[in-house]
């Protein structure tokens, strides 16, 4: 692998002593990082880790209060995205940086100070497409292309420009498994035969022992291992990033380590919490059930035919890659969406859908995908939130008994482990885990029938995912019908008791717990249909 | 029943032969496109400028104040253009930068820009007289339209090349790019590196020279009105918002609504002169009402920049 | 297109001691700065900038009667900022009260020419509740089915409302004086009758129409009801996050439909309460409203939509009002007072904005989902 000779090469980027802080939070502290030409280097780090932050220091979107930084020896001072790029650094973004209004190629010029000149830009376009065999078409608007072209277009937008040195950010999220192994695959070509130097950045553990020459592993802002991938196990791996020895199972697919995930298993280390073994024929009743649902915009499909049912007590995991309907579908839980066609019952009864609160009504609970959209408010306090639809229970005369609510506040709040200054505290000023045990807490303290989690432990830290994972588990025990909606496969594969793949929007397969493994997954995810038998359709 | 629609297609019928109904639509029409396409580009950088108004208004005044102490036309009209750029200053930094909500500080400055200059004009009175009609032989000679087209006041003619210029600055420069971006995703565009912030205000002041060079045209084209009064602005400025509503956001459309808006203006003017007599408050309200059932119509458009009138704080998605 | 008119600042968050003093400062500063330009620029145009000033006090408050006629004037203010509160708090732009307070009364002027005595006083005060209620629910209407932004319809709907009362005043059978001996020219409606008037309060020598105190007690329970209740805990939310608030039950169209008709019936209401008290003399006239509309709307804004500071920002402007009469002896337009206003508005608005900024500049904003980081927020 190339960077054998790495010692001999002057370092493409060296960062010296680089601090940032926020007030009083500490995102980076004193890190060192050096990545050379030639070497993927992966910088390894659970949520909150401080990774993004350094990136975007390189990047130009945000000043560090103390350090240096360094290209091939030269000190130099990074205002904004622009300088970056003229000294050659790019980043391929995690959420996308592109505009959908705009064409390929208009996207590929924003942000850069060449001439406006359209031919030219297209050349260069294609010219970049080929020469990395990336196919895209550069009259088409971005708006239109699915999730994958979209970060092609990112990719070339980067390359384009010529870097010496790319930096992509957690960008498998929005991949299957196969167009991950071609962006690895592109990503070799690119770092050997230019001598790139590539940073990587992911909270996988998998991704950086399968991509990655070097590891530099950062854990509260700080950096506290460094080495090469080839003499690196998982377990170290995790060990240096969570700073303890991981044993339990819902941490390792925390982490995105399947290997780890399975060699526990393995060793029989159970679950936190015990798991009932689902009966061969299921004689729970059905709670929440989708039949044929359909919603069409802008004339797509983006739930076609979708057919969903959960039994109480079972957690049923929606596996699939981003952009598959998994939005739509935690919008039409949420009463945020009115059907075209098909229906969603609770307990027999069929929900009013698209009407406001229909589904709470139901006894459906959801923990949205993004609780910033749907989940909270923002500028109310902690209480609020906790008591967001249950204000009736405290209102005497259609007045809002503000005692009574503190005090079921504090109750919660103690319940559910939510660290606050206390219940009158902006909802704002909580970090995102305690945000996130708020917004279960509201929805667990209503005794749902139905709990939708989607996307549940994004962005959160090991601990945070740990106890989120408990609770959907003990939640399910208690009988209610859990449904899990997420992106993550070692997510889904560590808690679900029956997983369904969502492609384009409709089931395209089903696997029960035992039978579901992460090649079979994969496949699915790809979009290659099984029937119920898990035969290849 | 019959008479009436009989009594209807009298009326359209010479209504849509007057010339006179040609000439005083594109008079109206054209002073709204200055504001009209000035806010377009506002519009595509994601602000809505309720603002256009004092603008104008700026505008208005300070060419006819400038043209009664110089006698200049080409000065006149660069003041205006200069007081629509001030007015654009003040809406852009108090809302792109100082992030008081801008439909606030559109109202305000609208209110203010008024009194000021209803203030100013009592102490300083604005006397203009009327820039004559500049007639490009043969063509003015076309029946029907030929005046409208071609026999306006030399200042009309300036939106001829205005149109082309807007829609170059938007779509075939850099900044146009940026401007784009800013308006349907700032997050996007703020992450590639560009000043969300800065290219609206930008934009805000494009609109600014626009509508206060309309303004300025208003004031000294307008061949029936003598002298500057205020109040003659009208809200023309919120119609010019409606146009851009009605165009979906494309220039062309934008201009059409201007001419259809135009129209209406005029109906009030000719109708008159005609011999049709019709209640003075149905035709100075018909615009209005036009412009409220038009964007009924046309405001569920999908080409609405995205990021429209949303605010943009770097941090806050 | 989502907008709301909210003044920066006006949501919770935590205040020391010093930076409150440092608002009050600011405010201060602002103010003073406010006045001196415009003293600046009367006395750039040749007028009297002291005498204006003294002319303003005496005018308002300073000589006999004059406070009982500032009282008058805020009334109204202060009843069409409490309507203005009440479309912000639901996260809706209406800025169209100055016509939907000339329907309001226009229609309680129709009612209340017709007959006499206090039952009719009251018939008239409720027309004028549902005439604006009405003339604001077009807007609503046209947001909620066609999607037109209310920022938008209720403006244009201010121009269609003066023409449209305007046309009310032409003919006899709606509002026109039928009065045989009233000169032609005049196009008024009948004059009030005066057991139909509201009645005045008489003490030390200042007299005031029983619709001050109205208006008082209305902010009072306009306080309670947006910050005790469950109704504007609701409204609360879906001004915040209309998604949530869908989600957790609060009819979304409902709900901002109806706040938007509330805050037309409460500028029609203060319409009725006009000309029942004796805007115009008892006479519903073209321009009725008298730019009672707009200024209402700026209390709303400078008190930042907390109801209990609309009290004291409407007697200040209501003092502007009346002050403006006196000016006429010093050779200077009253047009100036529009000047100073929207100054002081300006002013008002700009050191809250500040301070936001400088807090949002020091403490990390709320974390994205995407990730645990935070970001600082800076308008660049």
């Amino acid at each position: 692998m190339a960077g054998a000779g790495a010692a001999a090469l002057a370092p493409a980027v060296r960062l010296t002593d680089v601090t940032k802080r926020y007030g009083p939070v500490v995102a980076c502290s004193g890190v060192d990082l050096e990545l050379l030409p030639g070497e993927v280097h992966g910088i390894l780090g659970e949520n909150g880790a401080g990774k993004s932050t350094l990136m975007k220091i390189l990047i130009g979107l945000v000043q560090p209060d103390d350090g240096a930084i360094a290209l091939g020896g030269r000190e130099v001072v990074i205002h904004d995205p622009q300088t970056a790029a003229q000294l050659g650094i790019g980043m391929v973004h995690q959420h996308l940086s592109l505009v959908e209004a705009l064409t390929v190629w208009e996207n590929v010029l924003l942000g850069d100070t060449s001439k406006f000149d359209r031919s030219t830009a297209r050349r260069q376009v294609m010219e970049t497409a080929d020469h990395y065999g990336l196919a895209i078409d550069p009259d088409r608007c971005v708006g239109e292309l699915s999730a994958g072209l979209r970060q092609r277009v990112e990719l070339i937008k980067c390359l384009r420009r010529d870097p010496k040195i790319l930096i992509l950010d957690e960008p498998t999220s929005v991949l299957t498994p196969a167009e991950s192994e071609q962006l690895f695959t592109t990503l070799r070509d690119v770092v050997a035969t230019e001598q790139r130097a590539v940073a990587l950045v992911s909270h996988k553990l998998a991704e950086i022992l399968h991509a990655t020459d070097n590891v530099t592993i950062m854990r509260q802002g700080r950096v506290v291992e460094r080495c090469r991938t080839s003499e690196a196990t998982a377990s170290s791996l995790a060990r240096a990033m969570v700073g303890r020895e991981v044993l339990l199972r819902a941490s390792a697919a925390a982490l995105g380590a399947t290997d780890l995930v399975d060699d526990l298993s393995d060793a029989g280390v159970s679950a936190t919490t015990d798991v009932i073994a689902a009966p061969i024929v299921d004689t729970r009743p059905v709670v929440l059930r989708i039949d044929g649902a359909r919603v069409v915009r802008d004339g797509v499909a983006v739930l076609d035919d979708l057919h969903l049912e959960v039994r109480a007590g079972e957690i049923v995991g929606v596996a699939g890659v981003e952009g598959n309907g998994q939005r739509e579908l935690g919008d039409l839980l949420s009463s945020l969406v009115t059907l075209d066609g098909g229906c969603v019952t609770v307990n027999g009864v069929t929900a009013r859908t698209g009407r406001a609160g229909s589904m709470a009504e139901l006894g459906v609970g959801v923990i949205p995908e993004d609780r910033h959209d749907s989940g909270c408010v923002l500028d109310l306090s902690v209480a609020e939130n906790l008591l967001l639809d249950r204000m009736e229970s405290i209102t005497r005369f259609g007045i809002v008994d503000r005692r009574a609510m503190r005090r079921r506040a504090i109750e919660l709040m103690r319940e559910f482990d939510i660290q606050a200054s206390g219940p009158d505290a902006m909802f704002a000023s909580l970090s995102g885990g305690n945000q996130q045990r708020v917004v279960l807490a509201r929805e667990l303290g209503q005794r749902p029938e139905v709990l939708v989690a989607a996307q549940p432990t994004r962005g959160l830290d090991v601990g945070a995912i740990e106890y989120m994972s408990n609770r959907l588990r003990a939640a399910a025990a208690s009988g209610i019908a859990v449904l899990l909606v997420s992106t993550e496969l070692e997510e889904i594969l560590e808690l679900s008791d029956r997983i369904v793949v969502l492609s384009r929007g409709r089931v395209i397969g089903e696997l029960d717990r035992r039978e579901a493994t992460s090649e079979r997954l994969g496949l699915l995810l790809g979009g290659v249909e099984t029937d119920p038998n898990g035969a290849h359709v | 029943m019959i008479a009436v629609v009989a009594a209807a297609t009298d009326v359209f019928r010479d209504v849509l032969s007057a010339e006179a109904m040609y000439e005083s639509a594109m008079r109206f029409a054209i002073v709204l496109a200055f504001a009209a396409v000035g806010e377009w580009v506002a519009e595509k950088a994601g602000t809505l400028n309720i603002s256009i108004e004092a603008m104008m208004i700026g505008g208005a005044y300070t060419a006819a104040v400038t043209w009664g102490a110089f006698d200049m036309v080409p000065v006149a009209l660069v003041a205006g253009v200069t007081a629509g750029i001030v007015v654009a200053l003040a809406q852009a930094h108090l809302s792109h930068q100082l992030t008081i909500d801008q439909f606030v500080v559109g109202l305000t400055l609208n209110l203010f820009v008024l009194g000021l200059a209803l203030f100013l004009d009592s102490r300083w009175k604005a006397v203009t007289s009327v820039v004559k009609p500049t007639r490009i032989p043969l063509l003015a000679d076309i029946p029907l339209v030929g005046n409208a087209l071609f026999g306006q006041p030399w200042p009309m003619y300036l939106i001829v090349p205005l149109v082309p210029a807007a829609w170059w600055l938007v779509f075939r420069t850099r900044w146009g790019l940026e401007v784009r971006s800013v308006g349907d995703n700032p997050q996007s565009a703020d992450v590639s590196g560009i000043h969300v912030n800065r290219r609206r205000r930008e934009a805000i002041m494009v609109a600014g020279a626009c509508s206060g060079l309309g303004g300025g045209v208003l004031v000294l084209g307008q061949i029936s009105i003598s002298g500057y009064e205020p109040g003659h602005v009208g809200l023309k400025g919120i119609i010019a918002i409606a146009a851009v509503i009605f165009g979906g956001w494309t220039l062309r459309g934008t201009v059409v609504g201007c001419i259809v808006f135009g129209y209406f203006f005029a109906l009030q003017q000719t109708l008159p002169v005609l011999g049709y007599r019709i209640n003075a408050q149905l035709a100075a309200s018909l615009p209005y009402v036009v412009a409220l059932l038009v964007t009924a119509v046309f405001a569920t458009r999908t080409r609405q920049p995205r990021a429209l009138a949303q605010p943009f704080v770097r941090g806050l998605a | 297109m989502t907008a709301t008119i909210s003044s920066p600042g006006s949501s919770t968050g935590p205040s020391t001691a010093a930076s409150t003093a440092k608002l009050v400062g600011l405010y201060v500063l602002a103010v003073a700065i406010a006045l001196a330009l415009s003293a600046a620029l009367i006395a750039v145009t040749g007028g009297p900038w002291r005498k204006v000033f003294t002319a303003l006090i005496d005018g308002s408050v300073r000589n006999p009667g004059r406070w009982g006629d500032t009282l008058t004037e805020a009334a109204p203010l202060l009843i069409v900022a409490l309507g203005a509160i009440i479309t912000a708090r639901a996260g809706l732009v209406n800025i169209g009260q100055e016509g939907q307070l000339a329907v309001g009364a226009a229609t309680a002027a129709y009612v209340a020419t017709n007959g006499s005595g206090p039952l009719v006083l009251i018939g008239a005060l409720v027309a004028g509740f549902v005439g604006g209620a009405l003339w604001a629910g077009i807007a609503a209407l046209l947001r909620y089915w066609r999607k037109v932004p209310e920022v938008i319809s209720t403006l244009l709907l201010v121009f269609v409302a003066s023409q449209g009362t305007g046309y009310l005043l032409t003919r006899t059978f709606l509002l026109l004086d039928d009065d045989p001996n009233k000169p032609n020219r005049v196009q008024t409606s009948g004059q009030l009758d005066p057991d139909t008037r509201i009645g005045f309060i008489r003490i030390f020598g200042n007299e005031f129409p029983w619709s001050v105190v109205l208006a008082v007690v209305l902010t009072v329970a306009v306080a309670l009801l947006m910050n005790r209740s469950i109704w504007g805990f609701r409204l609360t939310v879906l001004g915040r996050n209309a998604r949530t608030a869908q989600r957790i039950g609060v009819p979304v169209v409902i709900a901002g439909a109806s706040a938007l008709a509330l805050s037309g019936a409460f500028a029609g209401f203060a319409g009725a309460v006009m000309f029942a008290a004796g805007s115009a003399n008892y006479r519903y006239t073209p321009g009725f409203a008298n730019n009672i509309g707009w200024e209402g709307l700026l209390v709303a804004l400078v008190a930042r939509n907390r109801p209990l500071a609309c009290i004291p920002v409407a007697l200040v402007f209501g003092a502007l009002r009346t002050g403006s009469g006196f000016l006429a002896a010093t050779g200077v337009e009253r047009s100036i007072v529009d000047v100073v206003r929207s100054l002081l508005v300006l002013a008002l608005l700009v050191p809250p904005a500040v301070i936001a900024i400088q807090r949002r500049r020091v403490t990390p904003p709320p974390a994205p989902v995407s990730t645990d980081e935070p970001v600082v927020a800076v308008a660049r």
